[in-house]
């Protein structure tokens, strides 16, 4: 009884549904757009802001686009705009920020990986205690050990460095990364690493040889997310970076908040956007990695 | 021979992580506390006058720049949960109109990449009173239309707050979105079988499924807004005056402006608590689905 009114209703209800979907498909991509819209907006009014003249900026327009198109801003922001005292635009700070981020990435990830291989593969007894160590850590804010690494940085001799820098990012990623690698490789079976042992394997040959080329997607993940953290880092650069070797995001912050004089809104926003091309390169480029590599961050700790 | 290296040769790889943990870590946490503690001043001072070893927190705790940014860290907290609310939105529709789903996705993340400094600085100009929004609206016939809020110590803290959910939003809708993929596609099928209406099924279905994506997104989120630091910097430099402080500006600027070690300490060990208090909750959440998993498994 009841199949025969279902049956009877399919038909119907399917034809009205089939109506509605579309009527909320509408809907719900006009308002999708709408978000989208907002969330482009200022990458928008950024972006056109840096190819106006001053004098078109002064008209107050700001979603307008430029009537007359110009680099000259770009040029300006990367080789002439002054920080503070220094005026040599913020190609040196991309050029340090670039010098930061090799020995960071090498640094952080060498050492998270072969902890992470050690932990997941290695039958060591504490390793659950040290992981669950780790996580803690990874939630520790940086200002609380900031001072005493200051302390512990300027004993070493290298406070102002570019070394400086390029450590405490690698103290500061080292728990988060080494979560990360150990919940990759402890998927890894167990079959091949007795098999490799049987062989005459040690733990650095094997992981060179075995582990290390099945790395490639976490790298990837890991690599992202180490670049866009070291890249967009300020507080790091500002306190362990000298004169001379503070990253680009602190020249870009000294550039546009300390400006004497008339404010040259067409360079601050074409710095700015120097700023972020890198990250934004990486994050278009490798888009489904980036999403992997921060819900990783997030979540699987 | 080989065995015996097998044995020590993971220890010795160990080493690096385990010296980072006690010494940057754990000697470093122990240090602050203890430092917190004394009468330090620009050097540190080990010794704890025992009749007096609280003089830094009484002295924190009647700053009144220091009670706004106690005030800023909820106001931030509770701004910028509606990124968790716009992204669980936001996903849900993704996930429902399968369209576009890649297109909408990239572009809500993008501004994850972005850092916080060039965030600020691009909203910064937004909220330019000669130049900016407020101008264009007002151009477009809105005389009285308000957009300077950086200007103001009683509107700054929601200038930084839209600035923070433009960053955030994308990122809650990434995390929402995993969730709503977990979610047994049955479901979706049996509730438009029994005919749920869409409210319903939102409401009383999917949301508590989801409520452990909820409860993590918004312990990320007060976690992030403890440590918010350089969008303040880049937006108002903690001004008005001090309105628009937080605990983490509070902290570095005892540090770095006031060359204070000692009371930059005790605000750092007050972060540190705030820190363990919202941290609490997702140590139980992740053991409970630990064992949950487990529990499914077996």
């Amino acid at each position: 009884m009841s199949a025969v009114a279902a049956s009877a209703a399919i038909p119907v209800s399917r034809a009205r549904r089939r109506k509605r979907i579309r009527g909320s498909s509408i809907a719900i991509l006009v308002f999708l757009t709408m978000c989208a819209a907002f969330v482009s907006l200022p990458l928008y009014v950024v972006i056109v802001t840096s190819f106006k003249t001053m004098e078109q900026i002064a008209l107050g327009e700001v979603f307008a686009l430029p009537t007359e198109w110009t680099i000259e801003p770009w040029r300006m922001a990367w080789s002439e705009v002054c920080a503070g005292m220094t005026c040599e635009g913020v190609s040196h700070g991309f050029w340090v920020s670039m010098k930061i981020l090799f020995p960071s990435l090498l640094l952080s990830i060498g050492i998270s990986a072969v902890t992470g291989y050690a932990l997941a593969l290695w039958k060591i007894r504490w390793a659950g205690t040290f992981l669950f160590v780790l996580f803690l850590c990874a939630f520790v804010p940086f200002q609380i050990i900031m001072i005493p690494l200051v302390l512990l940085i300027s004993s070493l001799g290298i406070f102002g460095t570019i070394w400086a820098v390029a450590i405490v990012h690698s103290i500061l990623a080292m728990p988060l990364l080494t979560l990360i690698f150990r919940n990759f490789y402890k998927d890894v079976p167990e079959e091949i690493i007795n098999a490799a042992i049987m062989d005459c394997g040690s733990f650095w040959r094997i992981f060179f040889e075995i582990i290390l080329p099945m790395s490639a997607n976490i790298m990837i993940v890991v690599l992202i997310l180490m670049i866009t953290t070291v890249w967009n880092d300020y507080l790091i650069g500002l306190i362990f970076g000298g004169v001379g070797t503070q990253p680009m995001t602190v020249i870009l912050a000294n550039t546009v908040i300390t400006s004497f004089g008339v404010v040259k809104y067409n360079v601050d926003m074409a710095a700015a956007l120097l700023t972020a091309i890198p990250p934004l390169i990486v994050y278009f480029a490798l888009g489904k990695f980036f999403v992997q590599g921060i819900t990783a961050g997030a979540i699987k700790g | 021979m080989s065995v015996r290296w097998n044995w020590v040769s993971p220890r010795i790889a160990l080493i690096p992580a385990l010296a980072i943990t006690a010494i940057a870590f754990f000697g470093a946490i122990i240090w602050t506390v203890w430092i917190s503690f004394t009468r330090s001043r620009r050097f540190p001072d080990y010794a704890i006058d025992l009749a007096d070893w609280t003089r830094q927190y009484e002295r924190l705790f009647g700053d009144n720049a220091w009670q706004t940014a106690l005030q800023n860290v909820f106001v931030l907290a509770l701004g910028s949960a509606l990124a968790i609310v716009f992204g669980f939105i936001l996903a849900a529709m993704i996930e429902r109109e399968k369209r576009g789903e890649g297109f909408f996705r990239t572009l809500f993340l993008y501004p994850l990449a972005v850092s916080f400094i060039v965030t600020g600085l691009v909203w910064r100009w937004m909220f330019n009173p000669d130049l900016g929004v407020q101008n264009f609206l007002r151009g477009l016939g809105w005389e009285g239309a308000s957009f300077n809020w950086l200007a103001d110590s009683h509107t700054a803290m929601y200038g930084i707050i839209l600035a923070s959910i433009w960053h955030g939003l994308g990122f809650y809708m990434a995390l929402m979105l995993a969730g709503l993929k977990s979610i047994n596609t049955e479901i979706w099928s049996a509730a438009r079988l029994d005919g749920v209406s869409f409210w319903r099924l939102y409401i009383e279905i999917i949301i508590p499924m989801l409520k452990f994506t909820f409860l993590t997104c918004a312990i990320l989120l007060s976690l992030g807004v403890v440590k918010t630091y350089d969008i303040v910097l880049a937006m108002t430099g903690g001004g008005p005056g001090t309105s628009t402080w937080t605990p983490a500006y509070f902290v570095v600027n005892s540090y770095a402006a006031r060359g204070n070690i000692g009371f930059a300490s005790s605000a750092a060990v007050m972060m540190l608590v705030m820190t363990a208090v919202l941290f609490l909750p997702l140590v139980l959440v992740t053991a409970w689905q630990a064992r949950r998993r487990e529990a499914m498994v077996q």
